[in-house]
């Protein structure tokens, strides 16, 4: 899709969303409104819908522009910065990261973009080992109560320091990497595929390699990503481009696409336990959607090199915030 | 560098497989969400709600367990797809856009894996059934951690 294309794209999803935000406030009544009883901090329902909707908007917009996803940002801050608890925050965390996934697959597949071999390749091992890490999530929960949540905490503020150094130390990526060699078993299983580059005006055919070691690594990643309620597109954009060879735009839009196959997996243990309540899900995950909208809308007109910044010193934030917690509760402080 | 193709100047058709999955999820994830949004305009405006969304607040904000908040707001903990006993109700609406939403992918996979089956792809038709195997299994409850 061109820029041209994205850019009409967004101009009629924004219209739309406007239209909706509009039709959405015309339809809550102010008596109604005035009516309501008065929930966390004194706030109504109504404000709190909005209040969130208004956050998740602003998390969007910051990680559109630092290019990464919104659900790395959006589980951190939330359970380091919010008292809300960390099962239902990691819950509504996926959510928003698979439905925003799920949007953003289709023109990547239409295009070709999206390696649909290496997607159900990676889907295996990503999708069992995601619901793996949610069922853990869920049994730490019931089993190990505030010590469990503790340690959960103090995994993930070290994880997300670590994805923040990920962001400073290893932004080397290759547009067009070298596969010098192909082992056997990729050659096996056949993941060369090809796709129309546009700034090219040409047919890209391109190989992939160490399907194997993918594999491995693909497991690992879903089992983060379901543990945590973690988008995964920070592991799985390097593990397809640096491990496996695959082209930049090829990783970046097959990693998006596997997100959404991955999360899917994982979020069903945490509607089974009652984990989302749609008051807290919905404008969070509306939020999320436009902001990602809206950031893709304003990043040609902003350095990007300050937002990223920003969004790093975010998750050192976040990612101390969650070890104080834990030490916190694990009563070292 | 990859190899790019100069000769081949047209563009190659995207595999139907790969179309059928972005089509079917993108549609039912908009369906999902609209429902979803109406279900939570029904909280916020009438009286027809399952969970009492002031007390959902204060025990959200008080960082109490989800069995905790649906035993202070309900009465009882509701586990699984207890949305579709609770459709006349804002919250059983949401839930149901949200559940909606969470099958995507399921129904895309699925449908997906014919498309492989259609083109003859058997080992990625094996590998996608496999995936849509787990995503059935997790989204019925089979996969599942016991209270």
């Amino acid at each position: 899709m061109n820029t041209l294309d994205r850019s009409k794209i967004s101009r009629g999803f924004i219209r739309k969303s406007a239209l909706l935000i509009v039709l959405f406030a015309l339809l809550i009544p102010a008596p109604a409104m005035a009516a309501e009883t008065q929930g966390m901090m004194g706030l109504n329902p109504t404000t709190f819908f909005l209040l969130f909707l208004v956050i998740s908007t602003l998390i969007g917009i910051i990680a559109v522009l630092a290019g990464v996803g919104g659900g790395v940002i959006f589980t951190p801050l939330m359970m380091g910065f919010t008292p809300i608890d960390g099962l239902v925050i990691r819950g509504t965390g996926l959510f928003v990261a698979m439905t925003g996934a799920l949007v953003a697959a289709r023109p990547f597949l239409k295009r070709g973009l999206a390696n649909i071999r290496l997607l159900y390749f990676a889907a295996v091992p990503y999708a069992l080992f995601a619901v793996i890490g949610a069922l853990l999530a869920v049994y730490i929960k019931q089993t190990m109560g505030v010590t469990g949540e503790a340690y959960v905490r103090l995994a993930l503020g070290i994880l997300v320091i670590l994805i923040a150094m990920l962001f400073i130390f290893a932004g080397n990526r290759i547009e067009y990497p070298e596969v010098k060699h192909v082992d056997g078993f990729t050659k096996r299983v056949g993941l060369a595929m090809a796709y129309w580059e546009e700034s090219l005006g040409s047919v890209v055919q391109y190989q992939v390699t160490r399907a194997w070691l993918g594999m491995i690594l693909f497991a690992g990643v879903g089992l983060v990503s379901g543990l945590f309620g973690l988008g995964a597109g920070w592991a799985m954009v390097p593990v397809l481009n640096l491990v496996m060879m695959a082209p930049l735009k090829v990783a970046a839009a097959s990693s998006k696409v596997l997100i959404g196959i991955g999360d899917t997996a994982a979020i069903w243990p945490y509607i089974m336990q009652g984990t989302i309540f749609p008051l807290f899900a919905v404008p969070c995950m509306i939020g999320l959607i436009l902001g990602t909208i809206i950031g893709a809308k304003i990043m040609l007109r902003v350095r990007a090199g300050f937002v990223r910044y920003l969004i790093i010193g975010i998750m050192f934030l976040s990612g101390a915030r969650l070890i104080q917690q834990s030490l916190t509760m694990l009563g070292y402080l | 560098m990859q190899e790019v193709d100069k000769k081949v100047d047209s563009k190659p058709e995207p595999p139907f497989a790969g179309v059928v999955y972005g089509e079917i999820t993108y549609w039912v994830v908009l369906a999902g969400m609209l429902i979803s949004l109406s279900g939570v305009i029904m909280i916020l405006t009438t009286e027809s709600n399952y969970i009492d969304s002031a007390c959902l607040l204060n025990d959200l904000w008080a960082g109490k367990d989800p069995g905790e908040i649906w035993e202070t707001c309900t009465g009882v903990h509701e586990e699984g797809h207890w949305y579709l006993n609770k459709l006349n109700t804002g919250d059983g609406i949401a839930m149901l856009g949200i559940a909606l939403s969470c099958l995507a992918a399921v129904m895309g996979v699925w449908l997906s894996s014919f498309a492989l089956l259609r083109s003859r792809e058997m080992l990625f038709f094996v590998f996608s059934v496999i995936t849509a195997i787990i995503l059935t299994a997790s989204s019925t409850g089979l996969i599942n951690v016991g209270h």
